[in-house]
């Protein structure tokens, strides 16, 4: 009973994360699971959901289905769907049901691929582990069926992790214009604002940017495969992104003398303000907190994380209950974080918000805001 | 690498017949893992001279927590045969073949096969094919060929005929596929003619005839399987050639 949550919500699953990282790509995905969750992985989960059209089913299992085991039924109607949507691919991912029953996601994609002759993607979800390993999971193997060797693209950038369960809507026009304006020439934000004739020529680029932890596992896999360098790190604030697209730089000229991580959180173990969130965009705030603001900060990663993001903070403090402890022992002056956190803050410490919509969904996300490449001085006043 | 699961109705010998097998695998030098799949978590204890290894599900059960290594719930019995159970739930709660599953996901977390290096992987599992469960043995990955163990009784022969028709339902799936019969007897009438003809109607090969020897219960009262305690013996002979057989067939594969 460890990760019960009695006052926070815990955060949106890996099977919204797998929706999510591939709404925009023109596959259909299939969410294995009872009639009515759509609700939970597309609309609670997606902010796209009213305005912009994808393929995201789910299965309607039945009590019936699980106990008889009706892997026929779901694999025809998969089969019949695809028949009449004709989407570019096909995705299966799942939920806690089918994962108690050991659903056999490879062989029924085997099969789904066989008969509708759409190539077939499982993924392996199982509703009980965060948004960060589902959408991980699904930027690999897009990439692995998609990207294909091709020419490189001088200064040729990827932004890998990009979905908006961690960023506002915009955010990929809003990184496209700040690659722009640093002289790199953006092959694809994956997976806001790109197709998968994107992601076909992501093989071209001379550097892959990873903007959050769902990215990264990505990343490395196009760095063991296709040789492609990678930096994580967002461009917030104004001093943190020229740093960030001067070490991007650096990378694409020298990989081996560079490390993947520019972020200065490494030089303030007594911050005494704290930000609680995904590891690269706090990492990456902390930076730019200290850049522009000379305000010294540490990320406290609530989610999967490198170790590079917490080593001066605490590791693995994903319960409502550690969390709660950590914040107490360490009595911050400040925490920034999703507005939902305050409930568990000490009454000393004060909170400035910054919305996060795989904590709080549609909650807040009016008052989401970008901070790439702005100002960030006003909003941290 | 020899990859193989032996089904077989409830008290059929399956048990007695993979341990004899893997210590035959093990006499011929090969490198051997054997994993229980069964809530009664007694696969491998005539590999163990009767100390049983901790199954999985026990681990989990006291810890609350996985293991973090192999050693934590193998044991390495005769001839460096390296001995996993997954056990069960408590009798009549939980689901037996969930735990089957999700042993089997730890292994692959614990990278058991790359840290053991096996040349052999035998999996002991439980009656039919029950269930998703029962079946995750022979998905994609783990076994790649079947044995049925199976006597002239008509019970055992009903059963054998129940999992040659599940592993059927798998046809278009990559799991594993019906090597062939091991026929345990158990000297009933016409046991040869009648195990012979389902072979023949499944068009099954009858890959070992394990004679009923007084050696198996002689040996398994002293916590050891027949091939270690007499070699010679006819019973071990025949789990032998078994082992050689399978092995030709894999290098012939390979």
């Amino acid at each position: 009973m460890k990760n019960v949550s009695k006052i926070i919500p815990c955060y949106a699953a890996d099977t919204s994360g797998v929706c999510s990282a591939l709404y925009e790509l023109g596959g259909l995905t299939v969410v294995h699971d009872a009639s009515g969750c759509n609700s939970t992985y597309s609309t609670h989960d997606e902010p796209r959901w009213y305005d912009v059209r994808s393929k995201i089913y789910i299965s309607a299992m039945t009590e019936l289905d699980m106990v008889l085991g009706n892997d026929e039924k779901f694999i025809s109607d998969v089969v019949s769907a695809a028949h009449d949507q004709e989407p570019e691919f096909i995705s299966i991912c799942g939920s806690p049901m089918p994962m108690m029953t050991g659903f056999d996601y490879d062989a029924v994609a085997y099969e789904i691929g066989q008969r509708s002759g759409i190539k077939t993607i499982p993924l392996h979800t199982n509703g009980t582990r965060s948004y960060i390993e589902g959408a991980s999971e699904a930027f690999v193997e897009i990439i692995k069926a998609y990207a294909e060797e091709t020419e490189k693209t001088k200064n040729g950038v990827n932004v890998l992790g990009l979905t908006p369960l961690d960023f506002p809507l915009g955010a990929d026009r809003d990184i496209k214009k700040w690659l722009d304006e640093n002289g790199f020439k953006c092959i694809c934000t994956l997976a806001m604002g790109c197709t998968v004739d994107d992601v076909r020529k992501m093989a071209g680029a001379a550097l892959n940017l990873v903007v959050s932890h769902s990215g990264l596992a990505a990343a490395e896999y196009m760095k063991e495969q296709f040789g492609i360098p990678y930096v994580c790190g967002v461009p917030f604030g104004k001093g943190f992104s020229k740093k960030l697209a001067d070490h991007m730089i650096s990378v694409i000229t020298d990989s081996d003398s560079f490390s993947p991580f520019v972020l200065p959180c490494d030089g303030f173990p007594d911050a005494d303000t704290i930000i609680i969130g995904e590891s690269i965009t706090s990492g990456s705030l902390a930076a730019a907190l200290w850049s522009d603001m000379k305000i010294t900060a540490k990320p406290l990663c609530t989610l999967p994380s490198h170790r590079f993001f917490t080593r001066h903070s605490a590791e693995d403090i994903y319960a409502e209950e550690d969390i709660e402890a950590y914040l107490k022992e360490t009595a911050p002056k400040t925490v920034i974080a999703d507005p939902l956190y305050k409930y568990i803050l000490p009454k000393e410490t004060k909170l400035i918000t910054l919305p996060h919509f795989a904590f709080s969904g549609r909650c807040f996300a009016k008052d989401m805001h970008s901070l790439i490449n702005r100002e960030i001085k006003e909003y941290f006043k | 690498m020899i990859k193989i699961a032996l089904y077989g109705k409830g008290g059929i010998g399956k048990s007695t017949c993979t341990s004899n097998l893997s210590a035959a695998f093990a006499k011929l030098g090969k490198k051997v893992i054997q994993i229980g799949c069964d809530p009664k978590a007694d696969s491998t204890i005539n590999l163990l001279h009767g100390d049983p290894v901790m199954p999985v599900m026990d681990y989990m059960r006291i810890h609350d927590e996985e293991p973090d290594r192999i050693e934590q719930i193998s044991k390495v019995g005769f001839g460096g045969v390296v001995c996993i159970e997954t056990g069960g739930p408590t009798p009549g709660l939980g689901c037996a073949g969930r735990g089957i599953i999700t042993t089997f996901s730890l292994l692959e977390q614990l990278e058991l096969f790359d840290t053991v290096k096996p040349d052999v992987v035998l999996y002991d599992v439980l009656g039919d094919v029950v269930c998703g469960g029962f079946a995750a043995p022979i998905r994609e990955g783990y076994a790649e060929k079947i044995l049925i163990v199976t006597s002239g009784e008509k019970m055992a022969l009903y059963a054998a005929n129940n999992i040659n028709s599940a592993v059927k339902n798998f046809e278009d799936r990559s799991y594993a596929k019906v090597r062939g019969i091991i026929m345990n007897r158990r000297n009933v009438e016409n046991e040869e003619e009648k195990v012979r003809a389902f072979a023949e109607s499944s068009g099954l090969d009858i890959a070992a005839d394990i004679p009923r020897s007084a050696d198996i219960i002689k040996y398994e009262d002293m916590g050891m399987t027949c091939v270690e305690g007499d070699p010679e013996c006819e019973t071990s002979k025949r789990f032998l050639e078994l082992a050689k057989l399978l092995i030709s067939e894999d290098e012939n594969n390979d």
